[in-house]
């Protein structure tokens, strides 16, 4: 360690004696820096003992400890006693978060501030130089280290004993692989479990009744139910329907006006889905074809649907098609009617694939 | 008996010396304690992150004792009256728990996400500072590439955290997340089924996020963290140019004491920052937001704003899909592009773009000087290019908000976000690098002519002129101007900024080392060899 | 445990817990006269809206309506046309519209129209309450149509609980989580539910206003009208936000920003004092 420091030490400077006895606490403090090859060039303190300013930056200090103090015992006080629990309205448990914050923010200031001051003006200014040694590298080292690695390299022989490397790789591959083996098996999962990714909770059950289009109350839903002009968020009537497991599955069923009813029925005619409407009743999935928010900003007027996340807007008398922003494609429309009941059920199935897009999707 | 006196004042040194018995470390505390760093306000940018991380590891330790990370369907019943009754997951119930039924909860989960949106807030800010000034050149490239990789895994510590309270909102950014994997071709209904164990949501998607935000993701960066501190202090800090820096030597204060005081000092600062934020301003009020339910969504759904250039991009992407005749036929949605194409771009760009730099230059030195943005008028363009292409983006993933207070037509703004997203880069690009040369220019004049005094004088012939002051001494030229060469540093511009008239607060934009020497001039002498110094010492030793 | 159930649960416990409103029974007993009713009201509605249904002799009008006529003959006739038929172009016809929707165009100030633009804005109302009155008296003669109930307070007994639920499922897609409003396609928004009353809510989710989905009773009940109000009123509007100023809840974005302009900006500064010269 020291011949480094003599090696690293200018020419013509001898290294002190530490141990002399007419050194100064600083000469020995600037000999370790000039040990590592620091220069102390400018030092000098900012207030001078005993001084006015000194005892006024003292007192500064002190002041902001004691603030600090001052703030914390607040904060605890008042997460003792302040009234803490929700109440409607308006009352004073709503300022215990910001009466916390703004005692806990002062007392953290404070010591901040207080430490700072006592860096910033009592500690001595100083200016000192370090040299990098940068590009100074040691070109010795660097062969001894280089060399020594390709020695062991000989020594291990793989290159005389190829066998040696080869059963290695060969044996350790595999070991690898039953590393993430459990990760990757244990994670992953098939997509098309049950053709999950192309049907809704409306698929009508081998055999079974049609689903009918039930409320978030799990209500069914008749067509005086919605006005004209009128949306209405819509479920399978299946356990689970108004749940988040069938998250494909929420339906938007609009009452259009007669007009815009009759221009719809022409729009789906043209894209053969012209028995899909009930009356001047739609339902198109409410999951945007972009990204799977609920595209559920309905302008009765212009008869646009607007999803909040990206903006896209589709145009429901026109069979859903996206007029503007990412989306790329229609709304899946479902197929109703009403049953004997007087209730709407789904026809059958989306005949389209509900929700975000992906690679296999058509 | 003499044995059995016990002298406390000796008993630290009698310690110390036992401690460095053992384990020799001496010389090595005194080469820390010595180790020299360069003093200037915007190297504390990063310490602005890093304090932020200390501030998000203590709060989100407190949190994980009362969030619980499932999916399980319970009714709530906790204080919050509005929503008494509501079936929603336990995570979210927790949630609510946090902020009304633990005293002192929601000004630590409010704190706790301030001090994410300020770590990646001031991630930017570091970020911004190393490039414009050139830090990130040889021998800084690994820490850079460690930097960017510390966004962006800030960016899913972010997104992962922000999805725990399973409310409206977070859901929502989930479900977009989850359609985001399923637009990656040939993989992405894999991917979404592995990752969300099945269809979405699925549930537990919640738990994996849970050990992805409390372990994965904080052991991760807690890695980069140490790797990229310890590169600074194995590499020196770079420096800016002036009197008495080289390229070979730091010049600045010792770590201890004074440097190490101000670093504690700004800990607390920036924790009692977040602490006022925590509690002055609100943050995601999940509670309003209601459970998240796959038919719920609010106006203006916007992920947090260091997600929120991504959004901007989807929004300003067109309608443009990718049909593939083959088979069955397959499909490349609009989504892929903006959400998985353009962040990969992003990253391989930002990365990689010190080693871009130096082969374009050929530049293959060491660099431990920083560079004035303006003297580096393509890089600072570029920058700017970057800068302008990030904040259209971001601007866009608000767009409904700013056309909803600004009665401006959504339409119109996205249609502004697009064309801005083609004209803003190259304006700053072109803007910027016209700004750089301008700079410099002054700059040139100032060091030929002297600085500009205010005091017009009438010459015989009857034209008026502005009196200058030079920076040297006359040397023999016929106006008695000498010309001086530009160091790479601030040049002094008014007259003020000379002498005994210098700024009363310094270290305000520019150094805050006084000259050791003369002010900047050609050539400047370095400081002299050590040793031929004259005797310095502290107060107390002055006799 | 199956979600469905344990959601009726959920609200069978929310109702059993809070006595003080409608209880499970009543609600139960109520749901038939309510049903028939409602079938009644709407087959009615019907009629009315379908076309042809303005073709009704004019009976004569009472009181107030003749004064509402008078008003409108001076200030809407310009856009609606003689007899509130409409005018091709500058604005539609009043026939059906009732009582509500006049109650919430007019005495929320965007009716009269002060100019043609992608939507009306709210202003301080030009009539009278009653002037509104007798307008939505004389339209409400004209052609039928919803009435919003009387009394100034229709949140008697709302649930806010339950009124949140339907908030978030009918209303907060345009309106925002808070209430505060936001932008639909084209220049067009949802307003913000602030300066709303009671009637004005009421109204606009009886008469879908502009190009807000029609709300009717059928739909969404009386009772459940009152806990939307409710939910608007006292948790969005009076009840104080616990954790502190709320950056205008617009949800993430004002958060980003105050990040950038409060907390970098007071560390740049702090930055700036601690490595400047003392």
């Amino acid at each position: 360690m020291s011949t480094h420091t003599e090696h690293q030490a200018p020419q013509g400077r001898e290294p002190l004696d530490v141990n002399d006895p007419r050194l100064t606490r600083f000469d020995i403090v600037r000999e370790g820096a000039r040990r590592d090859d620091i220069e102390i060039v400018h030092y000098e303190p900012q207030v001078l003992p005993g001084t006015k300013a000194e005892r006024r930056l003292t007192r500064v200090v002190a002041g902001f400890f004691l603030i600090t103090g001052l703030a914390a015992t607040a904060f605890l006080a008042i997460y003792i006693w302040w009234p803490w629990q929700y109440a409607p309205g308006r009352g004073g448990d709503k300022f215990y978060t910001p009466l916390l914050g703004a005692t806990l923010g002062i007392a953290l200031l404070a010591v901040g501030f207080g430490i700072l001051t006592w860096g910033k003006k009592l500690l001595p200014k100083e200016v000192s130089i370090q040299d990098r040694h940068e590009g100074a590298v040691d070109a010795d080292g660097r062969t001894i280290t280089g060399q020594t690695m390709l020695y062991m390299a000989d020594e291990l022989g793989v290159k005389r004993r190829p066998l040696l490397g080869i059963s290695l790789l060969a044996g350790l591959a595999p070991v690898a692989a039953v590393a993430a083996a459990p990760l990757v098996g244990g994670l992953i999962s098939q997509p098309h479990k049950n053709n999950q990714m192309f049907t809704t909770g409306f698929a009508t059950p081998e055999g079974g009744q049609r689903i009918r289009l039930v409320r978030e109350d799990g209500r069914p839903v008749r067509p005086a139910d919605i006005s004209t002009g009128g949306q209405l968020t819509v479920f399978p009537g299946i356990e689970h329907g108004v749940s988040n497991r069938h998250a494909d599955s929420p339906t938007l069923l609009i009452h259009l006006r007669d007009s815009d009813a009759q221009e719809s029925r022409r729009a789906n005619e043209r894209v053969g889905h012209g028995d899909y409407m009930w009356g001047n009743y739609a339902a198109f999935s409410k999951i945007c074809t972009h990204a799977g928010c609920p595209a559920s900003l309905f302008e009765q007027q212009t008869n646009r649907l607007l999803c909040p996340c990206h903006q896209s807007q589709f145009l429901i008398t026109d069979n859903a098609r996206p007029v503007f922003g990412p989306a790329s494609r229609r709304l899946p429309q479902l197929p109703i009617e009403v049953d004997s009941e007087g209730f709407f059920v789904a026809k059958s199935d989306y005949t389209e694939t509900v929700g975000p897009d992906f690679w296999e999707r058509p | 008996m003499k044995r059995r006196k016990f002298d406390l004042a000796a008993t630290p040194g009698k310690a110390a010396v036992g401690v460095d018995d053992r384990f020799q470390v001496a010389t090595p505390l005194r080469r820390l304690l010595n180790k020299v760093f360069p003093d200037h306000w915007s190297f504390l940018l990063g310490e602005i992150a890093l304090f932020s991380f200390i501030v998000l590891l203590l709060t989100g330790v407190f949190l994980t004792f009362f969030y619980e990370p499932a999916m399980t369907e319970v009714v709530y019943d906790g204080s919050y009256a509005p929503l008494q009754g509501t079936p929603m997951s336990a995570a979210y119930a927790s949630s609510l728990d946090l902020s009304f039924d633990v005293r002192g909860g929601l000004v630590m989960r409010q704190m706790h996400h301030w001090a994410a949106l300020l770590f990646m807030a001031a991630i930017v800010v570091h970020m911004l500072r190393v490039f414009f000034t050139g830090a990130f050149r040889k021998p800084r490239e690994t820490n850079w590439i460690i930097g960017s990789l510390l966004f962006w895994v800030g960016f899913l510590a972010g997104f992962t955290g922000y999805s725990l309270p399973d409310d409206g909102l977070s859901g929502t950014g989930l479900r977009i997340a989850s359609a985001i994997m399923l637009s990656i071709p040939v993989i992405g209904s894999w991917l979404t089924s592995s990752i969300f164990g099945g269809e979405f949501p699925g549930t537990i998607i919640i738990s994996r996020f849970f050990i992805a935000h409390v372990l994965l993701i904080p052991g991760l960066l807690l890695a980069l963290i140490s790797a990229h501190l310890g590169l600074v202090f194995k590499q020196k800090h770079t420096q800016w140019p002036g009197p008495g820096r080289t390229n070979g030597n730091v010049v600045g204060e010792r770590m201890f004491p004074r440097y190490a005081l101000k670093q504690g000092g700004f800990f607390m600062v920036v924790f009692g920052v977040i602490a006022l934020l925590g509690g002055l301003f609100q943050i995601n009020p999940i509670w309003l937001f209601g459970p998240y339910e796959a038919w719920v969504v609010s106006a203006a759904s916007q992920p947090d704003w260091y997600v929120m250039f991504l959004d901007g991009s989807t929004r300003l992407m067109p309608a443009w899909q990718i049909n593939i005749p083959i088979g069955d036929g397959y499909v490349i949605p609009p989504l892929f592009w903006p959400t998985v194409v353009l962040p990969g771009i992003l990253v391989g760009l930002s990365t990689m773009y010190p080693f871009l730099e130096a082969r374009h230059l050929k530049d293959r030195k060491s660099h431990n000087l920083l560079q004035r943005p303006r003297d580096v008028p393509a890089r600072t363009a570029v920058g700017a290019m970057a800068v302008a292409f990030y904040i259209v983006l971001t601007l866009s993933g608000a767009n409904d908000v700013i056309a909803d207070k600004f009665q401006i037509s959504l339409n119109a703004m996205t249609w502004a976000g697009r064309v801005g997203l083609l004209i803003a880069p190259p304006l700053a690009y072109y803007i910027t690098y016209r700004l750089c040369l301008g700079l410099q220019q002054h700059d040139r004049e100032v060091l030929a002519h002297g600085v500009e005094t205010g005091i017009i004088r009438r010459l015989p012939d009857g034209r008026f002129v502005e009196v200058h002051q030079p920076l040297s001494a006359a040397n023999g030229h016929a106006d008695g101007h000498g010309e001086l060469d530009y160091v790479g540093w601030v040049v002094p511009k008014k007259m003020n900024r000379l002498g005994a008239l210098g700024p009363a607060v310094r270290g305000f934009f520019y150094p805050i080392e006084k000259p050791v020497e003369a002010p900047v001039s050609p050539g400047h002498p370095p400081v002299e060899p050590r040793g031929e110094r004259a005797e310095i010492g502290s107060g107390e030793t002055r006799h | 445990m199956t979600s469905d159930n344990d959601r009726r649960r959920g609200l069978l416990a929310r109702l059993r817990g809070r006595p003080a409103v409608r209880s499970r029974g009543r609600r139960r007993l109520g749901a038939a006269v309510r049903l028939i009713a409602a079938l009644m009201l709407a087959g009615g509605a019907y009629t009315v809206f379908a076309p042809g249904a303005q073709a009704q002799d004019n009976p004569p009008l009472t009181g107030a309506a003749a004064e509402g006529k008078a008003l409108f003959d001076v200030s809407c006739v310009t856009c609606h046309g003689r007899n509130a038929q409409g005018v091709e172009g500058r604005g539609p016809s009043l026939i059906g519209v009732g009582a509500a929707s006049v109650e919430f165009q007019v005495s929320s100030g965007r009716m009269p129209l002060a100019r043609q633009e992608a939507q009306a804005h709210r202003k301080p109302p030009v009539f009278t309450d009653e002037q509104t009155r007798q307008l939505a008296q004389y339209i409400q003669e004209l052609g039928g149509g919803p009435v919003v109930p009387e009394g100034d307070d229709l949140r008697d007994g709302g649930n806010v609980a339950a009124g949140g639920e339907l908030f978030r499922i009918n209303c907060s897609q345009c309106h925002a989580f808070g209430g505060g409003g936001g932008a639909l396609s084209s220049g067009k928004f949802a307003p913000s539910l602030h300066p709303a009353t009671d009637r004005q809510i009421y109204a606009a989710m009886l008469s879908g206003p502009q190009n807000m989905p029609v709300f009717g009773d059928n739909q969404i009940t009386p009772e459940q009208k009152a806990d939307i109000i409710a939910y608007i009123q006292e948790t969005l509007k009076t009840d104080q936000d616990p954790g502190g100023f709320n950056l205008g809840r617009y949800g993430p974005s004002t958060e980003g920003l105050a990040i950038f302009l409060v907390g970098i900006v007071a560390l740049v500064f702090a930055s700036l004092w601690i490595a400047g010269k003392s």
